[in-house]
Order: structure tokens, then sequence, then C-alpha cells
């Protein structure tokens, strides 16, 4: 019983700390796109903002990689969803000793780095402009040479694994002896795929394409090579973290995190509505009657969820377009100045009794601040009227980092100010 | 001699409007879009750097060079080793095999958890909540943890809040994050594959063990682990792979001194406009990472059929 409770406590910890790891980032990262801070940070809270959503929507860059993207992603759907059908069609038919082989060979894709994958596409599509003798400015060098074609190309050459896995697990519930009827029946091949295979396959269809295009839309090894002079969302924000961050990206994050966590859960909520039907379909449930739910939310979870984060959305879209943090953001500014000018005041005072004590005691105490310097730097009244807790982290950590102070950077750390208000 | 029996046989079965489309399109995506480009990026690896003029002229020969370069440096000489490269792609390889075991161990209990767990709410749950990150961006999820890392980021705050450090680490210089990144990437793909095939294994199994006295370790020695070993191993494959050739991570959380191989090629890309010599890098990248999955699928006597299961 004993042991039972601790395993019963270990994997409660160990959940926890899974969960953490993997969902901890994407909260922080959500929490920093309203904080009017310039740098996305949680700790130091400023006020809370909508501005950074605005500084996404008139980022034309963001724009213009979103466009791309999409048009890039529509095509890899295409090509990928096609070639991967036909190649676990051919799967489920080629001759089977050759059958491993085979599959190494659509799997593989998946395997190869995709760094890989975006230098061949690049330099084989190159070589084949070059083969065909296309000259400078001619249709065909232009097209081998053209940011949306080869990420089309690059990314459906391992997109269309994916596909293929999708789809191989579809067709492993197939009733070939479907097919044979019908062409028995006097169908044509053609019409026999269209009229029975492809109905069959058509939830796979679906699921394959919104993978495929979710996988290309991601995607940033294969297209930073192959993406050329064009941009998508992702090497536009690649770009973007690697020169310097803002919080107008993590409000990106925000929007993708919401939209997916909207679509798991009408995925979910859908899920189990058909279960249920089917369950009771079946004779094994009972619709419940009456309670005040509306009849898709009812013993659905998943439903009751997707309303409540619609309606938080709904208010937090209605809020910011009212919500105005500027009289927070001038407190803060003010606050600010007061505090810089503190800080010159404390720098004189302090630089003031270094000159004495040099005088009277020689230069070696110089790092350690003596007793005289630590109650210089505690002008105790002032202090804690004009800093609310938050903004007074925030702005020695940012002086700090600039730093300004010298030799006296360890004085004004904000954990000693803290310590010596405690005393 | 089989070949075209075995085409005629295809087309008998297909008809040869759908025979001929389905083989047009596998016949373009594994001719035009796999096995010839990879051949000509392998192509040109062996070839110098040229400029336009000259391409295809007497100079346009067959070199050993650009691989020369790797191990030698600039060195003609070949006295000196470039340690520069090759301790990059040490490196990277021996962080990618790391980082692909933490990943075993930290996916292996929560698989084994969903996995046995039947079908209640509280795992359907758990499972939704998994996917939840796995459609967020790459490169925002390394972007959500540079915040948590940097230098005056939450994790410092937290630290120094408890008094368990006074100067801020910094993580992003020792590599920590680009580690915590790298696992973080592609944590699903290990949990997946595992998840699926612990599903697999009846309950019954380890009833039975229990009920005659295996203890914990031995049922999951004997029992779950070579019953999970297809899933295991075809995780790590991909999470090595991925991890060994990831770009965006090691572009964002690493240091600014230590890079990753796959920096490397794209400076030789993207900065030098080398591509002989960064197709040379990716070969060498490709083929490495290739010799390590086959050797240690041949150790764990895993075919590649139980890959992406």
């Amino acid at each position: 019983m004993n042991s039972k409770s601790i395993i019963r406590i270990a994997l409660g910890a160990y959940l926890i700390i899974f969960f953490s790891y993997l969902l901890g980032p994407l909260v922080v990262m959500s929490m920093t796109a309203f904080n009017s801070s310039g740098f996305p940070s949680v700790s130091p809270w400023a006020c809370f903002t909508f501005e950074w959503f605005r500084v996404l929507f008139d980022d034309k860059h963001i724009r213009d990689g979103i466009y791309y993207s999409v048009i890039i992603g529509l095509g890899t759907v295409l090509l990928s969803v096609s070639m991967g059908l036909a190649a676990s069609i051919v799967l489920t038919q080629v001759w089977a000793k050759f059958r491993s082989t085979y599959y190494t060979l659509i799997i593989a894709p998946i395997l190869v780095p995709g760094v890989v994958l975006g230098i061949s596409t690049l330099v084989f599509w190159d070589r084949v402009g070059s083969f065909l003798g296309a000259g400078e400015g001619s249709f065909l060098n232009d097209l081998f040479h053209n940011g949306i074609f080869l990420t089309i190309l690059g990314q459906s050459s391992f997109i269309a694994s994916y596909a293929m896995l999708v789809f191989v697990a579809r067709l492993q519930r197939f009733d070939t002896g479907l097919t044979e009827a019908a062409l028995d029946l006097g169908a044509t091949h053609t019409q026999a795929f269209r009229k029975i295979l492809l109905p069959f396959m058509r939830p796979a269809i679906a699921s394959a394409s919104v993978l495929a295009f979710l996988a290309s839309f991601e995607n940033y090894n294969t297209t930073t090579f192959t993406i050329l002079k064009y941009k998508t969302l992702t090497t536009v924000l690649a770009q973007k973290v690697r020169l310097g961050i803002n919080p107008s990206i993590s409000s990106l994050a925000f929007i993708i995190i919401v939209l997916t966590i909207l679509a798991a859960l009408t995925f979910e909520a859908y899920r189990r509505n058909q279960d249920r039907k089917f369950a009771i379909s079946q004779g094994k449930a009972v619709e419940k009657s009456g309670g005040f739910l509306p009849s898709f939310m009812r013993g659905n979870p998943a439903a009751i969820m997707l309303v409540l984060v619609s309606i938080v959305v709904i208010v937090l879209v209605g809020t910011a377009q009212r919500y105005s943090p500027q009289e927070c953001k001038v407190q803060v500014r003010e606050a600010k100045q007061a505090e810089i000018q503190l800080r010159i005041e404390e720098l004189r005072k302090q630089r003031l009794i270094k000159d004495q004590s040099e005088a009277r005691q020689g230069p070696d105490i110089f790092g350690t601040p003596s007793p005289d310097e630590e109650e210089a730097s505690k002008p105790s009244g002032a202090f804690g009227g004009v800093f609310d807790p938050n903004n007074l982290s925030s702005e020695t950590e940012e002086e700090e980092s600039s730093g300004g102070s010298g030799a006296f950077g360890g004085v004004f750390a904000p954990t000693n100010l803290d310590n010596g208000d405690g005393n | 001699m089989k070949k075209p029996m075995i085409f005629s046989q295809f087309f008998r079965n297909n008809g040869v409007i759908m025979g001929s489309a389905l083989m047009g399109l596998v016949g373009f995506w594994l001719i035009f879009l796999v096995v010839l480009p990879q051949l000509s990026m392998l192509d040109y690896s062996f070839r110098f750097n040229l400029p336009p003029a000259e391409v295809g002229g007497p100079r346009d020969v067959y070199t050993l060079s650009n691989y020369q370069h790797l191990i030698y440096g600039s060195d003609k000489t070949h006295s000196t080793y470039n340690t520069v490269d090759l301790m990059v792609f040490v490196r990277t390889i021996i962080a990618a095999i790391l980082v692909t075991v933490f990943n075993i161990l930290l996916c292996y209990p929560l698989a084994y958890f969903l996995g046995q767990s039947k079908g209640s709410g509280f795992v359907r749950l758990l499972v939704v909540l998994l996917i939840i990150p796995y459609w967020i961006n790459e490169i925002l999820r390394a972007f959500a943890l540079r915040i948590i890392f940097g230098d005056s980021g939450l994790l410092n705050e937290v630290l120094m809040f408890l008094h368990l450090t006074k100067e801020p680490i910094d993580f992003i210089r020792q590599d920590i994050a680009l580690y915590a990144g790298l696992g973080y990437a592609y944590i699903l793909l290990m949990l997946f594959p595992m998840y699926n095939v612990i599903e697999s294994l009846d309950r019954n199994q380890i009833e039975a063990a229990r009920d005659m006295g295996a203890s914990w370790a031995r049922i999951h020695r004997r029992i779950v682990i070579p019953h999970a070993k297809p899933g295991i191993v075809s995780g790590a494959t991909m999470v090595f792979m991925l991890s060994a050739g990831a770009l965006a991570a090691p572009q964002i959380l690493g240091g600014p001194s230590s890079l990753w191989f796959t920096q490397l090629v794209y400076q030789w890309f993207n900065d030098s406009l080398n591509w002989q010599q960064g197709a040379a890098y990716a070969i060498v990248l490709l083929v490495s990472t290739i010799i390590i999955v086959l050797t240690v699928m041949r150790i764990f006597k895993v075919n590649m059929g139980d890959i992406g299961k």
C-alpha cells in the first residue's frame, strides 16, 4: 500500500515536470505578449498592453511571409498528397521481395536532414537549368531559380513521406474486393479509383492535407536554402529572432497557440460527439435529456471547453479595442525618471564618500563596499514611496545591464536592496 | 528479366491510365526530388568553386579538396588539422546522441503510463495537451526557450529570487539553452512512436509476470522494453537525425562562440557562397548520421520497416 502511494506521487511529480517542460515555455511566451516592456519578459511586469499585436499586424514582412507561406503550403499539399497517395497504393502492390527496399526509399526523406534536402534541391535544379541550356533571363532559368518553385519541390520531397504514412495506415483497412467487384461489373480502372478508392480514402486525404500544410508552414531547415529571394513566415521569424527580439513575435505565437487550441478542441469535441452518437445508436448509452446545456455540449467536456475558450477570446478582442495602457505607461515613465534622478544623486554621494575614504585609508579597500557606503545606498524613506516593487526590479535590471555604474554595480543589485529593506 | 513482367502485372492491375499516373507520380518523387538531387549534390561536392565562365572548362575537374578542407583546413601541406570544424562536427554528433538518450529517458515513463492506462478522459486530455506544442512553429518554440533562458530571463530571475545564484547564469553561452531547446524541439517524435507500440502491448502479459513474482524492474526489462523496441528505435532515429540536422535551434539558442555543424554548412552556402564546399560538408553530415543510425539499428536488430509506424 505504502509503496503504491509513493509510486503515485512520483508519477504525479513526473507528469508535472514533463508537462511544464512541454507547455511552460509556451505559457511564458504568451504572457510576454501582453507586457509593455520592450524586451520580451515576464518578471519585471510593466503594463498590460495589446500594442504588440498592433506592431505585429503593421509588420509588412510578416504579412508578406504569411502570404508566401500559404501559397507554398497549398502547392506542397497538392504535390505531396498526390505523390504520397500514389506511393502508398504502389506499396500495396509492389513485388514482395522489392517491398522493403521500396519502403526504405519512400521513408528515407523523413530521415534525411532538412538542410541536406534543401541544398540538394537547390543544386539539382540549378544543374537542370544549365543542362537544358536555359540562358540568363529565359523562362526555365527563372523557374529553376524561383524560390517558391524550389521550396515547393524541396518540402514535398519529405512531406510526401508523411502523407504516405497516413495513407498506408488507412489502406490497411481497405477491402480490395470492392475494387475487384467494380472492375467485374465493367467499371474502368479510373472509374473504380474515383468511385471506390477515393471516397474510402477521403478522411485520410483530409488529415494528410492538414498535416502537409502545417508541416510546410512551419518548415525552416529546407526552406531557408531554397527560398532564395522570397520569404516565408518562418524565415522572416528566424531573421527577426536572430537580429533582436521583441514581444510582437510573442503576440504572433499567442495567436497561433490560441488557434491551435481552438482547432484541437473543435476536433476533440466533434470526435466525442460522433462517439456518443454511435454509442447511442448502438444502444450502449442513453440520450441524456434535460439539463441546461445545449445538446452538443452534453457529456462532452471538450465542447464545453471550446465554448469557454471562444468566450475568453471574444472578450479579449473586445477589450483590446477599448483598453489603453497610456496611464500606466506614463506612471512607469515617471517612476523611471524619478529613479534615474535618485540614482544620480546616490552615485554622487557615494563618489564623495569614496573619495573621502580613499583619502583616509588608501586604495586597497576599493572594491568591497564599506559600511559607510552600505548606509549611503539606503535612503530609507524616499525609497519605498517612489517604487512600486515591480517597477523597481525592472529599472535596476536594465540600468545594471547597460553597465553604467562601474565598480558600484554590486551595491545596486536588486537583491541587495531587498536585503537592506528587510533588515 | 523479371522487371517487365512486374510492370505488365502492375498495369494489368491498375489499367493504363491509372498505372501510368501512379508510376509517374512515384517516379517523379523518387527520381527528381530524392535520388537525382542527392546525386547531384554528391557530384557538386567533388568540384572546385569556379566562376561561372569557367564551369565546363578545362579547370572543371573532380577534386577531393572540399573534403580535405574539413580535415586539414586551408593548410595545403596537410600538416595541421582543421580543429575548429572537426570539433564542431564531433560536438554536433555527441550532443545529438546525448539529446536522444535524454529524450528516451524522459519519454519512456510517460509513454508507458499513457499506453497502459486505456481510454480514460484524463489520458485523452493529456494526449490533446501533448499535440498542441507540436503544431507551434519550431522557431517560436526556440524563441520561447530563449525568453526563459535569457540573461534577464525568467529562469535567472527565479534563481536570483530564491538566492540560489547572485549573478545571472549565462545559459546561452554555456549551451544549456541549446541542449534544452533541441530536446524540446523533437520530444514528441520520440513520445508518439513509443506510445503506439506500448499501447499495443497486451496488459495480461504484465499481469502474468507480476503474478509470477517478477519485480517491477524485471517486468520492464524483459517484457515492456523488448516489445517497445521498434518504437524506441524509431523515435530515437528520428530525434537523432533531426537534432543532428537542426538549424533553427542552434541559430537561435546557440552561444555566439559555439557552432552546430549545420551552421557551418549554412555559412558556406549563404555567407561564403561556396556551394561546393557546403555540399561536401552536407554529404559528410548525411553519411555519418546514416552510418550511426544503421549501426544502432543493426545492434538492436530493428528493421527499416519499423520506422514511421
